[in-house]
């Protein structure tokens, strides 16, 4: 009788927890694009680097969230490149968390310890980073964030980033326009939970307010793997008798949401929206002649070396270097591939000796 | 009823209980079909098992692995590094497809005897041993690929793969049940297979009987890792491109599969048809809640409880028969 | 025997050796104690070796910091250790300390008047799903392995339908539990301390941390001199429900804001942990002492190899040599099966 009760209370408190979870999903996308509206503006701000000043030589802390996908890497070596191009900078220590927001934590104090002059880094999740930032900006350590998201807090000096809002906006964009206006739809997304996956919903949704007739049938999370997108793919195409169209901003994924089409013979039907520089993907619009691609904004991780260098030397710096992103037609994207690397590689501006192996 | 004997009646129950996941699999296929009729289609169904394949395959290792009273947490490593490792050894041409794939499959078999000879020869446990040697292994895959998913697959690999016989069943299924019935071949018939049986019930009666242990423990961790190297062969054919962590978290989708099918920690139990049955029956069960609607996160909940309800039936099946077996004068006195 | 009692021994049996000419006999028993203390050397060699080069890693204030950042971990640890040398495994712990990090961190909202109602919720649920485990346990008669596998993913998929972002934000209270210092120590360093020393305190020194020994070693025949040990099976599991509320507090206080995949991973670095401190995974022993030390060998390894500047890489390859050499040198006396 006890456990029974126990049982009972248990799935009473789940089924609670739900409600209340449905009810608080609805705010926070409203909040999020708000969000972006404010930081356009505040991006512009300018930040005192005076107390910052110091003579070189520099060594620059990367505290990675995660380096397991190859734009990531491309990043990494962007960021190693342009350190290198600059005699002011001493070296660069490098440190994955591995989607690990704890280690992230950890690796933020180690390198603290270690002695590095500003801290470069993409958070696992950008909140739980909090604490471990501000200890850095106790130490009067400048720190710079790279990646898809603007971090407004005092403990994050300045911001290297793509505007991730702006970009999927573009993505769900000319996907309702190639549309026109009709049509279901699915979203492949990347890993639940994370702030890339966030925004291009949320985006994405704010499109579609302006195409009624436009029906969000399902959203995946592909984790940016390409086999688990093909996988997702595969079951939606038995779901669904008809799809017009798939919102992924992610090349990666469109590589292997296409292939699943194309083995169950179902190319015809559907409009992609654009992907990105994906070796993989724009190799799908060379064959194609079709959709497209928005840039991804590799050059962030240059952007944020650069940012850094000027902070240091007490230049004028403001609260964020975008980085912006364009649309390639078809026909520029499909300039873009290169036979001779495999799949899972990104045009780039690197040198030799720069390129991930 | 007096119709069915004491004799029969246990006959029947041991049937039953000996292949009590395809009843499971068959009625969850009569639900599955009364909910969608798009699982009377032989192409959809063929699909689902054509998902499972790559960690089917590496389930029939694991499985003998499980039988004589092991377990390899490594192959989701094993796995990312064969897929990682065949990808790059083709190097997009043709010619290089047999060596790609005979090295690939050696790798695995080496990380298998790794952790074998580890584990016959020191008292340590595998469960630590095995998560120590897939964390080596993944840093390992890691340097290897640079970080990238490097390496292009050979032209016609895929393609071959991927073909569909008669436009319906898929060339990996045919491979996969092939695959399986070697496993069982040597499950059953082999004296190699009967030793693990017995390793798995009582090691020390096995000892004493003058088996040779060490011998059958990196063996059959050769085994396992030689199988989960196919299942990245698998895999790589699949996706196309294998990145590092490709593998990740198949190990608790291999051990779902074989703890459904009834093969258990202890050992001595269990066997790869069962698993297989498992493994089918877990890509049923999360395709019908896909398919039903329910969000990505309901999946987790329902494939948590999928394993839980599953095993405890699986046991109590276990159990009724095991008394049912007993002579009567002591069931009376019970 | 208790690792109180075999210190002296071993120091007994050193000094034989050295002193004397130490025939083959005294040397191989000097060995297999040696083996049984292999974490603590293994620790005491990982701290005082690199710091005769490495400058920044001396000295107590770095210490103190790996403490800090293992804390977490080594509350884990410290309930899986109880689970294991009851001969039994549980998986959810991680997730069920992501779930505690998230609720609590939702509750509290970054308000101080929340700490405590936060905190007891930690606990309310820390209890709860592990009674859950435990009456699940007993009752439905399958590996705790596979049970517990199962809670993992129940877990998880109930925090995601929760939140798939992060939410909330700790108090200032609990983000000094997880990132302050008192008087320059850590806060963590005192917390750890005090939940080990009453952990050692229930496992060695009491009936119930007996009967969890006993039962680990030998269920049936615990059984059968008249112990219950359903009644001990649940309060081990509603143990490691406990750990892992108060250790999501701590993790709680590291991050700041309640991350939904904050505990993945965590349930099997706290098995490695418990293992490599020396109680074996077929039970019937325990050792606290080691399972600390065993964790801050994993947290001074993770450190070291940061300040060292070592591709990240490479640094998997070196945390997986270590714990399969820590596991062969410590190895447990009987025959250890999962």
């Amino acid at each position: 009788m006890r456990k029974f009760k126990l049982l009972l209370a248990a799935a009473v408190a789940a089924m609670a927890w739900s409600g209340w979870s449905a009810a608080r999903a609805q705010q926070s996308d409203e909040a999020l694009k708000a969000t972006f509206e404010r930081v356009a503006k505040i991006a512009q701000e300018a930040v005192d680097t005076t107390r910052f000043k110091k003579k070189p030589p520099y060594h620059i802390g990367v505290s990675a969230g995660y380096l397991s996908n190859s734009w990531i890497l491309f990043l990494n070596q962007y960021v190693k490149y342009e350190a290198s191009l600059h005699p002011e900078f001493a070296d660069v220590v490098v440190t994955d968390a591995a989607f690990n927001p704890a280690k992230q934590a950890s690796d933020v104090e180690d390198l603290l310890s270690k002695g590095i002059d500003v801290l470069l880094f993409w958070p696992v999740d950008e909140k739980s980073m909090m604490p471990a930032l501000e200890k850095v900006a106790a130490k009067n350590i400048p720190t710079v964030n790279i990646g898809y998201n603007f971090i407004d807090s005092p403990a994050v000096t300045s911001n290297a980033y793509v505007d991730q809002w702006k970009q999927s906006t573009q993505v769900a964009t000319h996907l309702a326009e190639t549309l026109k206006g009709k049509g279901t739809i699915f979203a492949m997304l990347p890993i639940a939970g994370s702030s890339a996956a966030v925004t291009q919903l949320a985006a994405l949704n704010d499109v579609l307010k302006s195409h009624p007739d436009i029906k969000l049938a399902s959203v995946q999370y592909g984790d940016w793997n390409r086999a688990k997108a093909k996988q997702l793919t595969e079951n939606m195409l038995q779901r669904f008798p008809h799809i017009d169209g798939v919102f992924s901003p992610a090349g990666q994924m469109s590589a292997g949401v296409l292939e699943a089409f194309d083995e169950a013979g179902r190319m015809g039907e559907v409009t992609m929206s654009p992907g990105d520089e994906y070796n993989g993907w724009v190799k799908w619009i060379a064959k194609t002649d079709k959709w497209g691609s928005v840039t991804s904004g590799l050059d962030v991780g240059r952007a944020s070396v650069i940012q850094a260098l000027a902070i240091l030397q007490g230049e004028k710096v403001t609260r964020a270097r975008v980085v912006s992103t364009e649309y390639l037609t078809p026909k520029d994207a499909a300039k873009l591939y290169d036979p001779k690397r495999p799949d899972d590689w990104w045009p780039s501006s690197l040198p030799e000796k720069f390129l991930p192996k | 009823m007096t119709v069915l004997t004491p004799a029969l009646r246990r006959h029947a129950v041991r049937v039953l209980q000996q292949h009590s996941i395809w009843l499971v699999l068959l009625l969850l296929l009569l639900v599955s079909a009364v909910l969608s009729d798009a699982f009377l289609r032989p192409a959809y169904l063929m699909n689902l098992v054509l998902q499972q394949t790559p960690v089917g395959i590496t389930a029939i290792g694991v499985t003998l692995v499980m039988i004589s009273g092991g377990i390899d947490l490594s192959v989701g490593a094993i796995i990312s590094l064969t897929a990682v490792m065949c990808a790059i050894l083709m190097n997009g041409q043709s010619e290089n497809l047999p060596h790609a794939l005979i090295l690939t499959c050696l790798a695995g078999t080496l990380v298998g005897a790794f952790n074998g000879l580890l584990i016959a020869y020191n008292r340590v446990s595998p469960f630590i041993l095995t998560l120590g040697t897939a964390i080596i292994v993944y840093g390992l895959t890691q340097i290897y690929s640079g970080g990238t998913a490097s390496g292009v697959v050979s032209p016609g690999f895929r393609e071959t793969l991927n073909h569909r016989i008669g436009g319906i069943v898929p060339t990996m299924v045919v491979i996969l049940l092939l695959v399986a019935a070697c496993g069982i071949l040597v499950q059953r018939r082999t004296r190699f297979g009967r030793a693990l049986y017995l390793i798995g019930t009582n090691p020390a009666a096995a000892r004493l009987a003058g088996l040779n242990l060490p011998r059958v423990t990196v063996i059959v961790y050769s085994l396992s890792g030689l199988f989960a190297a196919l299942g990245g062969i698998a895999l790589l054919a699949r996706a196309g491109v294998a990145g590092t962590y490709t593998g990740r978290g198949s190990e608790f989708d291999v051990l779902a599969a074989a703890v459904l099918g009834g093969t258990t920690f202890e050992g001595g139990h269990g066997g790869i048809g069962g698993t297989i049955g498992g493994l089918l029956v877990l890509g049923l069960a999360l395709n019908l809640v896909n398919l039903v609607g329910l969000s990505f996160y309901a999946q987790l909940i329902v494939k948590g409880a999928i394993i839980v309800a599953a095993s405890t039936t699986y046991e109590f099946v276990r159990r009724s028969s095991a008394s049912l077996e007993k002579p009567a004068t002591s069931r009376r006195e019970k | 025997m208790t690792s109180a009692q075999r210190l002296p021994r071993f120091t007994a049996a050193a000094a034989q050796a050295v002193g004397t000419l130490a025939t083959r006999r005294e040397l191989m028993r000097l060995g297999a104690l040696a083996r049984s203390y292999g974490i603590y050397l293994v620790l005491i060699a990982l701290l005082l070796v690199p710091s005769l080069w490495l400058s920044e890693y001396r000295g107590a204030r770095n210490l103190g910091q790996i403490v800090q950042q293992s804390a977490a971990l080594a509350i884990l640890a410290i309930g899986q250790t109880f689970v294991i040398a009851c001969r039994m495994i549980d998986l959810s712990v991680g997730q069920l300390m992501g779930l505690i990090v998230v609720a609590s961190c939702s509750l509290m909202d970054g308000r101080p008047e929340m700490t405590v109602p936060a905190i007891l919720l930690a606990l309310a649920i820390g209890l709860t799903v592990g009674a859950i485990n435990g009456l699940l346990n007993n009752r439905l008669r399958i590996h705790s392995l596979i049970l517990t596998l199962g809670m993992l993913s129940i877990l998880q998929g109930v925090i995601f339908v929760y939140t798939d972002r992060s939410v909330g934000a700790a108090s200032p209270a609990v983000l000094r539990i997880g990132n302050g210092t008192v008087t320059g120590v850590p806060v963590a360093v005192p917390l750890v301390l005090v939940v080990a020393a009453l952990a050692a305190l229930l496992l060695h020194r009491t009936r119930f941390g007996l009967y969890v020994r006993v039962v680990g070693a030998n269920e049936e025949g615990a059984r059968r001199a008249g112990i219950d040990v359903a009644r001990v099976k649940l309060p081990v599991f509603i143990l490691s429900g406990v750990s892992a509320a108060i250790a999501g507090i701590i993790l709680a206080g590291r991050l700041g804001t309640g991350y939904p995949n904050a505990g993945t991973g965590f349930e099997l670095d706290a098995i490695v942990a418990v293992v490599l401190g020396g109680t074996p995974l077929s039970g019937g022993r325990g050792t606290i002492l080691g399972t600390l030390a065993a964790v801050l060998v994993l947290g001074v390894t993770a450190n070291l190899l940061n300040l060292l500047g070592m591709s990240a890489f490479i640094q998997m390859v070196v945390k997986g040599a270590i714990v399969i050499a820590a596991v062969l040198i410590n190895q447990p006396r009987e025959l250890a099966r999962a």
